[in-house]
Parts: structure tokens; C-alpha cells; sequence
């Protein structure tokens, strides 16, 4: 296996703080937003990220496939979760703690639950509107919920929301860099 | 398990000293110290079982609302203001207004919204996203949900029924608080009770009124209207009580959904995920039988909570009072049992010797030995025929120097401490029907706990011997090999502030079996501030021991059981299988 070799694109109008490990090649869009102490490692194949996304502390962001894991808009990462998926639609909540395993596709307007796992044995792609959320039974030693409930959502408010999260985004982009160092990429 | 010491109540018999440990019967009147109380009035320790309970204020979880008393009934003991609770999940809701008509591409960079919500409002959990136009609840303004939401309550079929039932019992409940007034069962008629008082009376009494249509309890012809011969005997005065009585109809059809019904059992046929049913905690928390389907769970009003004041069963003073104000976590009256008796806690030093030993012997244990050991493989073990010292650190919660005398109760004594008078004297005789599993030993003499302080008010700690007997080599027993203890792990093994450490030493039978527990009787001897004390009169309350020093007029003596088990022990035969 050749070395990976470190490839920055990060989008002039994005905010990629210096504290952020990043490794392999790594494409973030304009307005995206990564906290200083979260991980992407584009250890297979190469990670793509696309607009207006929020990538908090302590979150890691792994592909281990060949193929381009590719992140679409306005997504939210919150803090200390870790997302394997392949491909990630637009829109969608990862609560803090959660973890995706790489055999699971996000489409949009998902949200997985606080400390939840979503480990299926197959691959499988959730659908839009998809929420997790952690069952009746606490959490395991892991610090994870196992045991998870499924819904689907109605999608009522999601105009509120997705207004909520461009203004979250656009709130960080102007405060983040006051108080760090922000990293230029490779094409800028 | 880690070996425990509880603290014996005496409210749930009329005997001053506690069932023998081994019983079911005696765990209880044993209570962790923490849960405990105690009656300055009465010089006793209260438990949750024998204390009176009132409720001093209700509030509402969520917003901290002080309901008034005379609402809680009416507001059926949930939160009129606007707190909901998830169907679903059981997160709290919130109110939010609709989005706004077109939603368009949201992908494009410009999503427009007034800050002026939009009608409907619906009720939203932010943790699973379900919403209450998912069941058909919506509001056109975003405040008094709650009671837009209790009126459909109210309206519920089985809401609706049981007003029906309150109001055909209600002239029979009227007519029996009439009659009760002038036929008082006599008290010694229930069930004896130590702590007789206005409240258990009442309570008792209200129980055996007697009531029109059902049959009476009456206790010297044992129950009546049982299954068994009692009923007809009893039924015979009443008979004329249940004439008076109409039948009365139901409206409320059986076997609707929710109930069981044959509606539910086709349901239940062709039930293709089972999350379309609602789960058993996500339906009881409802006020009224619900359907069985998980898309009908409706938003639920947050239930109230209410915080209880405590009082004496026999003087009526109050021990726990908590603070008005539902934000406070503070007490306005707090007496427990921790401020007055000192702290004890046991261990066995044999159980920090490396793990090995142990380890293997629970492994054997789990195979074959008692249910017991088997959760922990660290717990530490008693092999049956061999002698293992342990201790109990004493920690003196009171602001003068205490001291403390400890004796067995009914627990087989060894030769050597035979002599002495315990307050298992007397039943020594049962004793002797019973082949002791082990023996223990423990400090005969009296030793002193210094007085709490605040930690920097400790001058340099001085080893103060000398008011104990035979006492005892510095070197930790702990460092000893289990198994053979020497008598000097019996005494004061250290005092440090306001904790004494003292040893015992427990000799397990060669054919011992199940538990090391066993009844421990602890007097303390300390200085009075009220200069008189009642002594005796509550005899009934708390036993006094026996040897109690005759001190100097201020000085008391208090004396309470407490059983101390030490953990499992191991039959020898099972630890050669290894
Ligand atoms: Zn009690
Ligand atoms: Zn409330
Ligand atoms: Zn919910
Ligand atoms: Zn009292």
C-alpha cells in the first residue's frame, strides 16, 4: 500500500482551524466549518466535504474505502462523534458521541441520537428522514448506546432548522477565527 | 459484595432486640445509616418504614412550578402549564410554530424566515423528532396547551366512566364516613403496632370502616367475604346494606382498543414490525388505558412531583422538612441518623491480598457453592474451618469524644468471651439447639472515637492507648495471612481523627456455612447537653444496655443494633477441587 500523501483543497470561504488533524486528501467546501481538536483522515480514499457543514471538537471523520467519501451540505458533526459512512447526504445531525460504522449510508435529513451506535452487519442506506435515538436500555461500558430505537420523521421544522444551522455556521465563521489560528489549504 | 454494616430500626416488632441475622425476616429492620433518622424527642432511630409521611408541596419537574394543593386534584397531578413529555422517547416537548408554506429548495443558499412564528404550533421533541400533528394535535396559539390538552383527556371514554363511578359510590361513601363516626373499632382489634399514633390510627381505623355493601372484616372470625367459610357467617348483618346498593352499567364498552379486546388480538396478527406497538413503559405512564399502536401515543402533561415531610411515629416532631421552594434542594428541619450515630463500616483485610487466591476459589465457588459469590470474582471468600480477622472503622460524627463498647448478640461466642454479658444473654438457650456455623470475636473493653472536627482543627495525632486492655502491636493485621489470625487482630488497631479502627477476628466452623452476618450491639457513651436525661420511659424504643457504665450524671449512653456481614463463606470440600 503506497504512502498516503496529504492533499489539502480547502475552499477560501471555509474555516478549517490550525488544531485539526488532517490526513490524506482531503477536499472541504466553502463556508464549512471544523473546530479546533476534530479529525478527518482520508486513510483509503480520498474525503470530499461540501458546503456549510459543522465539524465540532472531537469529532473524527474516517474513510476507509477507495472510493471518495463524499459529504454533502449542511451537515452537522457534533462533538466527539466518529462517521465511517461511505457517503453522507445533506442536512443530517450526528450527535455528540455517536458512531457510524463505514457499512452505512446517510442520506438526508437524518439525525442519529446521542451516543448511538449504528453498526449493521450489512451494508445498508438509511433513508431521508431516518432518526435514531437511543433505546430504553442505558449504554454499555463503550460509552455507546447499542440498543437503538428507529423513527421517521415528518420533516416538520426543517425549515427552522436548516435556517438554524446557517446561522450556527455563519456565527462560527466569524467568531472561530477571532480566537484560533485557521489553516490555509494547499489551493489557496 | 463488599461486606456491609446496617443500622436495626426496632418499629417493626415489639421486641427491643432484632431477629437473628440469618432470618429473611431480618434484613427488614436493618437499614443502610443513610437512610436512617432519628427523634431527638424520643432518643431513637426512624426508618422510612415507621415514619409518617406527608406530602409538603407538589411542583412540576420541569418548570419548577408550586402547584397549590387544592389544584392538583383538579389538574389530575399533572403540570397545567406547558409541559409536555415525548409519547415516544419522554424528552420534554416544546412548542414550535410551523414552517413556513413554501419550503422550496432548501439546498439553495437563502431560506427566509420571519421571526414571527406561523400558526399551527405543534408540540416537537428535539431528541426523537416526533410531533403531535403526527396525531392530529395542533394549536393556534402557542400558549394554555395544557388545558386545551386536558379537556380531550377529560373527554376520554375511561376518564368519562370513572366520573361516572365517583358519583354512583359517592352517596355511599357519605353515608360510611357517617356511620364510621359511631362505630370505632375498638384498637386492639388491628393488628398491634408499636407506634400507635393520631395518624396510623386514623389510617387503621379508615381501613376497617366499615362499608355498605361489602363485607365486613371482622378480626376474631378471620376474613370474611374470602374464599373461604367467613364470608357467610359476616354477610348475614350486611345483607340488608347490599340491597341499598344498585347495580351499576358501565358505558364504557370491554374490549375496546387498548383493552385486550378482540380488536387488539387482530392487531397484534398482523403486526409486520413491533415497533408499531407501543411499548409497556411508553403506555403506562398514561393517565387513562390507551391504544395499543404506537402511532396514537399522545403528548402527555409532565406528572408532579411532591416533597414529603417526615415525622415521628410516636412524638409526632418532624424529623425531614424540606424547603418551601421547588428550585431549593435544602432542608429546613434535617435529623438523620448519621449526625448522631457514629459511622461504621467493615472490611476484611485478608480480601486485599492479591487476587489469586480469591479468584480461584469464586470460580470453584460458582460451579457449585452458594448463589452468592457468583457476581464477583473479587469478593473475598471465607473458607469454612479457618479463622480471618476483620475490622470495623468507627467514625464519630458528634462535636465531643464518644466512647464506644461493641458486643455480639446471639451470635456463638467463643470460650474466651463467654464471660462476658452480652445482650444475647438472653437467648443463650436457643443457642444450644443450634450448632454455631462461626464464631466471633471482637473488643470487649471500651474505646474512645475522638470528637468531629473540621479537618485543620486536628492537632498531631497522639496514639492514645492507654485507655484500652491488651492492646496491640502496631504492625498492620492486614500484612497477616489469612487464615491465621493472632489474637492481637482483636482490639484498637488505629485512631486517626475522628475514626478508631477496631479488629475482630471470626473462627468459621469446620462444617460452616452460608453468610458470616451477625447482630452487632453498639453502646456509646456521651456527654449530654441537656442535663437531665429522661432515661428509661421509652423502653419500648431503643434497648439500653445492659452494661452500660454508670458515668457521671452528664454523661448518656446510647445503644443500637446493627448487623455486620461479612461476605459468603466457602465449604472447605469445594476449595479442593482446584
Ligand atoms: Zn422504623
Ligand atoms: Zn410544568
Ligand atoms: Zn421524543
Ligand atoms: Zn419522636
Amino acid at each position: 500500500m503506497p504512502p498516503i500523501k496529504d492533499k489539502y483543497t480547502i475552499h477560501s470561504k471555509a474555516v478549517v482551524c490550525q488544531d485539526v488533524e488532517l490526513k490524506g486528501d482531503i477536499t472541504i467546501g466553502a463556508g464549512t466549518v471544523v473546530h479546533p481538536k476534530a479529525a478527518i483522515y482520508a486513510i483509503a480514499g480520498p474525503i470530499v466535504i461540501g458546503q456549510n457543514c459543522i465539524i465540532e471538537e472531537g469529532a473524527i471523520l474516517v474513510n476507509r474505502r477507495k472510493e471518495v467519501m463524499r459529504v454533502g451540505d449542511d451537515n452537522l458533526f457534533e462533538i466527539g462523534c466518529r462517521v465511517e459512512s461511505p457517503t453522507i447526504g445533506h442536512f443530517n445531525t450526528i450527535s455528540a458521541k455517536s458512531r457510524v460504522h463505514h457499512t452505512v449510508r446517510i442520506s438526508s435529513f437524518c439525525v442519529i441520537g446521542i451516543r448511538c451506535l449504528v453498526l449493521p452487519a450489512d451494508d445498508e442506506i438509511l433513508p431521508d428522514y431516518t432518526v435514531i435515538y437511543g433505546g430504553s436500555t442505558s449504554g454499555d461500558a463503550a460509552g455507546v448506546d447499542a440498543v437503538v430505537e428507529r423513527r421517521v420523521w415528518s420533516g416538520r421544522g426543517k425549515v427552522q432548522e436548516a435556517d438554524l444551522r446557517r446561522k450556527h455556521a455563519e456565527y462560527l465563521r466569524e467568531m472561530l477565527p477571532k480566537f484560533n489560528r485557521v489553516r490555509r489549504g494547499d489551493g489557496s | 459484595m463488599a461486606p456491609s454494616v446496617n443500622y436495626h430500626c426496632p418499629c417493626l416488632s415489639s421486641a427491643a432486640t432484632p431477629p437473628p441475622p440469618n432470618l429473611p425476616s431480618s434484613s427488614y429492620s436493618f437499614h443502610p445509616l443513610h437512610t436512617l433518622y432519628f427523634c431527638e424527642e424520643c432518643d431513637a432511630v426512624r426508618c422510612n418504614r415507621c415514619v409518617s409521611v406527608e406530602v409538603s408541596g407538589y411542583y412540576c419537574p420541569n418548570c419548577l412550578f408550586e402547584v397549590p394543593s387544592a389544584s392538583v386534584r383538579a389538574e389530575k397531578n399533572r403540570c397545567a402549564r406547558n409541559c409536555f413529555q415525548c409519547p415516544h422517547c419522554r424528552n420534554t416537548l416544546s412548542v414550535v410554530p410551523s414552517d413556513p408554506p413554501d419550503a422550496g429548495d432548501l439546498t439553495s443558499s437563502t431560506i427566509q424566515i420571519g421571526s414571527i412564528g406561523e400558526p399551527p404550533f405543534f408540540l416537537y421533541c428535539n431528541y426523537c423528532r416526533w410531533d403531535s400533528a403526527e396525531v392530529g394535535i395542533t394549536f393556534e396559539k402557542p400558549t394554555g396547551l395544557a388545558l386545551q390538552l386536558q379537556k380531550t383527556e377529560d373527554s376520554a371514554p375511561d376518564s368519562l366512566e370513572f366520573e361516572r363511578l365517583k358519583e354512583h359510590f359517592e352517596p355511599f361513601l357519605r353515608a360510611s364516613s357517617l356511620s364510621a363516626s359511631t362505630s370505632h373499632l375498638p384498637s386492639t382489634s388491628h393488628a398491634p403496632h408499636t407506634h400507635t399514633n393520631p395518624i396510623t390510627a386514623a389510617a387503621s381505623s379508615a381501613l376497617a370502616r366499615d362499608i355498605p355493601g361489602v363485607g365486613k372484616y371482622n378480626p376474631s372470625l378471620g376474613r370474611s367475604g374470602g374464599p373461604g367459610g367467613g364470608g357467610g357467617r359476616s354477610g348475614r348483618d350486611r345483607t340488608a346494606n347490599k340491597d341499598e346498593m344498585p347495580e351499576y352499567r358501565s358505558r364504557v364498552q370491554i374490549g375496546g382498543a387498548g383493552s385486550g379486546g378482540d380488536e387488539d388480538a387482530d392487531l397484534m396478527r398482523h403486526l409486520e414490525v413491533p415497533a408499531e406497538i407501543a411499548r409497556l413503559e411508553q403506555r403506562w405512564v398514561s393517565s387513562w388505558a390507551t391504544s395499543l399502536q404506537s402511532k396514537h401515543l399522545k403528548p402527555l402533561r409532565i406528572p408532579l412531583h411532591s416533597k414529603p415531610t417526615k415525622r415521628c411515629p410516636s412524638c409526632r416532631h418532624i424529623l425531614i422538612k424540606p424547603e418551601q421552594k421547588a428550585q431549593s434542594v435544602k432542608y429546613k428541619i434535617k435529623l438523620v441518623a448519621a449526625n448522631y450515630l457514629p459511622a461504621i463500616t467493615a472490611h476484611l483485610p485478608h480480601a486485599q491480598i492479591p487476587k489469586r487466591p480469591v479468584a480461584l476459589k469464586s470460580s470453584v465457588t460458582s460451579s457449585t457453592g452458594p448463589p452468592a459469590a457468583e457476581e464477583d470474582t473479587a469478593e473475598p471468600t471465607m473458607v469454612a474451618g479457618k479463622t480471618y480477622p476483620f475490622q470495623l472503622a468507627l467514625t464519630n460524627p458528634l462535636y465531643d469524644p464518644i466512647h464506644v463498647r461493641l458486643a455480639v448478640q446471639r451470635a456463638p461466642l467463643p470460650p474466651q468471651l463467654q464471660s462476658q454479658d452480652t445482650a444475647g444473654t438472653t437467648d443463650k438457650e436457643k443457642e444450644k439447639t443450634r450448632r454455631p456455623p462461626f464464631a466471633v470475636s471482637l473488643p470487649t473493653s471500651a474505646f474512645p472515637i475522638a470528637a468531629f472536627a473540621e479537618a485543620w482543627e486536628y492537632e498531631d495525632e497522639e496514639e492514645l492507648f492507654d485507655e484500652d486492655g491488651g492492646l496491640v502491636d502496631k504492625s498492620s493485621p492486614a500484612k497477616d495471612r489469612a487464615g491465621k489470625g493472632k489474637t492481637k487482630t482483636v482490639g484498637v488497631l488505629e485512631k486517626k481523627a475522628n475514626c478508631t479502627v477496631v479488629g475482630g477476628e471470626v473462627v468459621i466452623g469446620r462444617e460452616g456455612r452460608g453468610d458470616v452476618k451477625f447482630n452487632m450491639l453498639v453502646s456509646y457513651t456521651y456527654r449530654s447537653d441537656d442535663p437531665a436525661p429522661s432515661d428509661g420511659g421509652e423502653g419500648d424504643v431503643e434497648p439500653r444496655s445492659p452494661t452500660a457504665p454508670k458515668a457521671a450524671p452528664e454523661m448518656k449512653t446510647f445503644s443500637f443494633f446493627t448487623v455486620v456481614d461479612l461476605g459468603v463463606i466457602v465449604p472447605k470440600d469445594e476449595t479442593k477441587v482446584e
